[in-house]
């Protein structure tokens, strides 16, 4: 029987105009790649398996590729925690796997199939023992990689340590090993640009101006220049705080000089242009857009993290109306269990030799959303929730209700801020000047509600400002053929265990019914409690 | 063979109807000024509709699916919980969400079988658990609905088509399935299955499940009794 907990079973099918529970009819496909003989006779080793992609990527390998013949999974230690340890007590209950482990037999027969290496991309050979490496040399054939530092602007040292120098580590343990690697990137490397992104596009030497000036990009440059600015920004630093805002500061400018939107794209770019540069190396790049709610796997809504667009459907939801967005683009999302399955096809193919280099897994090519509908879902969402809101101002609430959100110019959205600065420096100032005349007592809870006021306001322009790339300054389509094209060549059993069908996605429902449910559900705990959520 | 229940939904498990859905959406238009303007429509039309139903289910339907012409696919599945937690919500009877857990108990697939709208009752489903649905749906155009049906409209013989079809795919036991319905204009869908009930009847199909020795349930009084062929099994 169904109950709430299974809201996501009913699906509006977008094509056939109706809704259906379970699978739509199966693909036809040419049969030149066989996931599951390819899985049967390889031994896959994971990097970054417990990130959000990861949980979802290892629980789909374990629910639907049982042939797979070993999975050796990289687990980093934390704190007193071994990765094993970590692994099946951590890992393997996480809402994500634990009915998929339940269904695979439990937990005894994950350990028959699953070993675990403790390790850490950001050590060399990742992490590994000598004794590790040679036990597993000539065993392992496919290395996937989805280690990465996902922020958008953290201190350049800690993107640069994952995703540049992790990558290089990477390399070397696949040459150890004699495997072929898939690395999932992003397909924000393509940096500031704007209309279709090839993916033909060369690799090495990338970078987004190329096409304005003769400067030419090499990786090896670049650990140069962050070497002198490690150096330098030491020095010249007088405390931790502002050692890490001004390294900040480093990668963003860095990312900026070459076009890319922030210090996450620009290590990626490097990443890849280095797994690209090792000669006679098997691999393919998998690039997803803004990954974001499952939209079948493991169950509809499954989302993690903050690095999705959950911070702004949180925003929304909380009464936000005006959005600077393009009234004509996308937003390039694609939901996790789409980028597993497309993971998974590209790493058929690796194995089978059949692959291509660059993988785009995106939706906008196929079936794109467009911003001002998202702008109209998140103001609908509000009215939902403030009507039925029963604390709080009620005036504020019939206000986030019954006003429609908007989408607005950057530069209205800067003329209001400016405006609501200003008024709030009023009222600073006029409380105090009360605190003058009545004395601190009965005006210093209003300062301190101010100040929270203020705090809040500036956690939502920076969370917005760091949102502007993706969904006002540019206007990305990222082209998909080689994963239509890929996916065309499995055999029609492995199609009906992985397909890639963002056509097919109904994004209202989607929007509505699975994403925005799924944040409520498990990002927006999080969310109220940080600190409780960590602990 | 399995055996279902099949239910219609406006007037049977609930007193909302179509006109409260589309007065809803009409008071929440973009802006207060659009909501005013349509609300006006509706509340004129209601008259209207009053006189249709009289004369037919069918056209009735059709008059009144025509208002959400222009409406935006977007907002018609954006709005649709909210819908249901202020407008379909509070006009559930007090005895339908017993009488769906009974019949699924003894093991009757529960179907719900109505005229109103896909996005509308996707909640009343989760909220009552059917297992099936089988209902309208709007024609849309670049997600902006037309103001007409998907034919076949879905009401009266249509619905007795609909279950039959469905009875066979399914491999259903019809002489041993149940239906509930409150409307006359149900007659062929009740006549369909073995079971039918009468639930909180108009006076028309009270006449007739008299006449046809048919059983007659009110959900709409909490002290009620379910008909024998359910309360006997409930006993056990």
């Amino acid at each position: 029987m169904k109950t709430t907990e299974t809201w996501g079973e009913w699906r509006w099918n977008a094509v056939e105009g109706k809704y259906e529970s379970g699978d739509s009819a199966s693909l036809q496909g040419s049969g030149e790649i066989s996931a599951i003989d390819a899985f049967a006779k390889s031994t896959m080793l994971l990097l970054g398996g417990t990130g959000f992609v990861g949980k979802v990527l290892l629980a789909m390998i374990l629910d639907r590729f049982p042939e797979l013949k070993r999975l050796v999974i990289q687990v980093r230690r934390k704190k007193k925690l071994s990765g094993e340890e970590r692994f099946y007590s951590e890992i393997l209950s996480s809402p994500v796997l634990r009915d998929i482990v339940e269904r695979a037999g439990g937990e005894r027969e994950i350990r028959r199939k699953v070993q675990i290496v403790e390790g850490d991309v950001n050590a060399p050979l990742c992490g590994l023992s000598p004794e590790q490496i040679e036990q597993l040399r000539g065993k392992v054939d496919l290395v996937v990689n989805l280690a990465g530092v996902v922020d958008f602007d953290p201190p350049v040292n800690e993107s640069f340590e994952t995703n540049v120098y992790g990558a290089q580590h990477l390399i070397e343990i696949v040459k150890l090993l004699d495997a072929k690697l898939v690395h999932v990137s992003t397909c924000f490397v393509a940096g500031k640009k704007n209309g279709r992104i090839s993916e033909d596009a060369p690799i090495v030497g990338y970078f987004p101006k190329r096409n304005e000036g003769a400067a030419t990009f090499c990786v090896a440059d670049e650990l140069k220049w962050y070497d002198d600015v490690m150096e330098q920004t030491r020095q010249s630093s007088s405390d931790t705080r502002q050692l890490k805002e001004r390294l900040r500061e480093a990668g963003m400018n860095r990312a900026e000089h070459w076009g890319w939107m922030n210090t996450y794209t620009y290590t990626k770019s490097m990443g890849e242009q280095l797994v690209a540069e090792t000669p006679g190396l098997d691999y393919a790049i998998i690039r997803p857009a803004i990954v974001e709610s499952s939209l079948r796997f493991p169950f509809p809504g499954w989302n993690e993290g903050f690095t999705t667009s959950a911070p702004l459907v949180l925003m929304g939801g909380e009464g936000l109306k005006g959005w600077p967005v393009r009234k004509d683009g996308p937003l390039e999302i694609i939901p996790v269990d789409l980028v597993a399955e497309g993971i998974l096809i590209a790493c058929a193919a690796v194995l089978c030799g059949k692959h291509k280099n660059v993988y785009h897994l995106a939706s906008a090519d196929q079936n794109p959303i467009m911003l001002p509908r998202l702008v109209g879902f998140l103001g609908m969402n509000s009215r939902y929730k403030h009507k039925h809101k029963t604390t709080g101002n009620r005036l504020a609430n019939a206000w986030k209700a019954y006003v429609e959100t908007q989408v607005i110019t950057v530069d209205t959205l800067q003329a209001r801020r400016a405006r609501v600065h200003r008024g709030l420096d009023v009222i600073h100032a006029a409380l105090t000047l009360g605190k003058t005349l009545l004395g601190e007592g009965k005006v210093a809870p209003y300062l301190k509600s101010l100040r929270d006021t203020r705090r809040q306001i500036r956690t939502q322009e920076v969370t917005i400002d760091k949102f502007l790339p993706f969904m006002h300054h540019n206007s990305f389509i990222f082209e998909t053929r080689n994963i239509r094209e890929t996916a065309r060549m499995l055999t029609n059993e492995d199609l009906k265990r992985v397909k890639w069908d963002p056509e097919s996605i109904d994004w209202a429902d989607y929007w509505v019914n699975i994403h925005t449910k799924g944040i409520e559900r498990w990002i927006r705990p999080m969310f109220a409690s940080p600190k409780k959520a960590r602990a | 063979m399995n055996k279902a229940a099949f239910y219609d939904l406006s007037g049977t498990l609930l007193s909302g109807n179509l006109v409260m859905t589309h007065g809803y959406y009409a008071r929440n238009d973009r802006s207060l000024l659009k909501s005013a303007y349509q609300l006006a429509k509706v509340v004129l039309s209601v008259p209207l509709l009053f006189a249709l139903d009289l004369r037919s289910r069918a056209r009735f339907n059709d008059f009144s699916f025509r208002a959400y012409r222009g409406m935006h696919r977007d907002r018609l599945i954006g709005l649709a919980d909210d819908l249901f937690e202020v407008t379909l919500k509070p006009s559930i009877y007090p005895q339908s969400q017993a009488l769906i857990q009974t019949t699924s108990e003894l093991g009757y697939r529960n179907i719900l079988v109505t005229g109103a709208l896909d996005f509308t009752i996707r909640p009343i489903v989760l909220h009552f658990g059917f297992d099936e649905v089988i209902c309208n749906r709007l024609e849309f155009k670049n997600h902006v609905a037309t103001g007409r049906v998907l034919p076949p409209l879905l009401a009266e013989d249509e619905k007795a088509r609909r279950i039959r079809e469905y009875a066979t795919r399914e491999s259903i036991d019809l002489t041993q399935s149940c239906a509930f319905s409150d409307s006359s204009a149900d007659l062929p869908m009740l006549s369909t299955v073995g079971h039918p009930v009468a639930t909180n009847p108009t006076r028309r199909l009270r006449r007739i499940a008299l006449e046809k020795n048919w059983p007659i349930l009110e959900l709409r009084e909490p002290s009620s009794q379910f008909p024998p062929f359910l309360s006997h099994a409930k006993a056990v």
